[in-house]
């Protein structure tokens, strides 16, 4: 507030200030007047004491003023914790996450269409296997019950690691391999390693090209990391090759060679498994035959994301690049090279072609 | 002397004048509810009204057990704000 030039000097001041105090008791008896004229007229009227009942109902709806509990008395939290049994799949779920729930249950709400659809959409994109309505309803319901939580956190792990994105964060893990391309194949297994027993010959021999592959002693898995990775030694990656490939296992391939492989779904491997007769020393005549199912499997089997080259275009790409072993081993190891051919990236034909020859000089 | 007492004159004047006595005492009303004051009186109120007996009890009667009460209880902040205001009045409008 602006205080102006105060036109009273210093014994007018306290006379100022009495004024003011003046005014101010003024107002206040007028306050206290007002209201007991206003008691007055209620008690006359005989309104005074409405708002009374008998002793007990007074007790009764007293304000409470008790930590924890409101002015009625009421507990803030007591329904936390409750569970209620769900009459469509009969779980149990706590009571907060009831009606959400039961709207995802009961496949009525608002969101839960739009749910479903987009799950049978990324469904149909991946895997085989059924989704289960229900069991995904757990996922997105991050219900509190403990049973829940833990198939919830199960099938968490397990839905997350095929989605798309997971990928991506793979691809960095992988040092420096091409894409994230190369652990799509992988997916359906955890992604520290490969079991090296699904996969067939080719398979085994293309993953070693472009990882590590040494085989962990606790998890039976190979080693996903880049050749030169620090954990393990080339003798282990040797060794591994020797193990899985045979005695004329090729060489550790060159670590500039960029490699990617094509998206190998589990199940074709299995059924190439299946096929193939799994000997130390692969004859050529069975790499022919897996070789040529393969190349069909592979144009057979879906493509859910990106690279849409088809086997058939590596292996016009490739035959145009290494031109060095053309003469060697005629038909056949042109096709077995057709099966290679895939694993490896068009760009750089030049610097795989001599890691190729070294192979199937070793064969033939 | 009564030239204070002509001073204390205008400035009655001029605050029921310019309705600033008015905003004032609602003012005050609002503060004192808000504050529980009110409910406080009315409790007191009671209590004397039970002593005196519900058919007998005049104004007079209330004004003598309320008033003296009613000033004491008034809270500290309600009473600084208001004297702040009239203060501001007077420097504004005084003579």
């Amino acid at each position: 507030m602006k205080m102006e030039d105060m036109p009273l000097s210093g014994p007018d001041n306290t006379r100022l200030e009495a004024l003011v105090h003046d005014i101010y008791s003024e107002l206040v008896d007028d306050a206290c007047l007002g209201l007991c004229f206003e008691v007055h007229r209620a008690v006359k009227q005989g309104y005074f004491f409405l708002d009374e009942t008998d002793q007990e109902s007074m007790k009764e709806f007293e304000i409470v003023d008790q930590p924890g509990v409101d002015i009625f008395g009421q507990v803030y939290n007591q329904w936390k914790n409750k569970e209620c049994e769900c009459p469509n799949c009969k779980r149990l779920i706590a009571a907060s996450r009831f009606a959400p729930h039961l709207e995802k249950c009961l496949g009525m709400g608002r969101n839960s269409s739009r749910i479903a659809n987009r799950r049978l959409a990324s469904n149909n994109n991946m895997s085989k296997s059924e989704s289960d309505q229900e069991d995904n309803d757990d996922l997105n319901d991050n219900d509190w019950s403990y049973g829940a939580e833990k198939k919830a956190k199960k099938r968490k792990s397990d839905k997350s690691q095929n989605s798309p994105r997971r990928s991506k964060s793979i691809k960095h893990k992988n040092g420096d391999l091409g894409s994230g391309v190369s652990t799509e194949p992988y997916k359906y297994n955890y992604n520290t390693g490969i079991s090296y027993e699904t996969l067939g010959p080719d398979e085994v021999r293309s993953l070693l090209t472009t990882q590590c592959g040494v085989i962990s002693e606790h998890t039976k898995k190979m080693c996903t990391r880049s050749p030169r990775c620090p954990q393990h030694s080339d003798e282990q990656r040797r060794a591994v090759r020797v193990f899985l490939l045979g005695p004329s296992a090729p060489s550790l391939p060159d670590p500039d060679a960029v490699v990617e492989s094509e998206s190998f779904d589990i199940p074709d491997g299995q059924t190439l498994m299946s096929r193939l007769q799994w000997e130390d020393s692969p004859d050529i005549s069975p790499t022919d035959s897996a070789s040529s199912k393969a190349s069909t499997n592979h144009s057979d089997s879906k493509r859910p994301k990106k690279k849409k080259r088809t086997s058939l275009g590596l292996n016009r790409g490739l035959g145009g690049g290494v031109s060095l072993t053309g003469g060697g081993g005629g038909g056949s190891s042109s096709s077995s090279q057709s099966n290679i051919s895939l694993s490896i990236k068009k760009k750089r034909p030049k610097l795989s072609a001599p890691s190729i020859s070294s192979i199937y000089d070793d064969l033939n | 002397m009564s030239k204070e007492s002509r001073m204390r004159a205008t400035v009655n004047q001029k605050l029921a004048e310019m309705g600033e006595r008015e905003r004032l005492k609602e003012l005050l009303r609002a503060k004192l509810t808000e504050c529980g004051w009110k409910d406080q009186m009315k409790a007191h109120c009671k209590e004397v009204i039970k002593e005196k007996g519900l058919e007998h009890v005049t104004v007079e009667d209330l004004v003598v057990e309320i008033t003296p009460k009613g000033r004491a209880l008034v809270p500290d902040s309600v009473k600084k704000e208001l004297l702040h205001r009239i203060r501001a009045f007077l420097a504004q409008h005084a003579t």
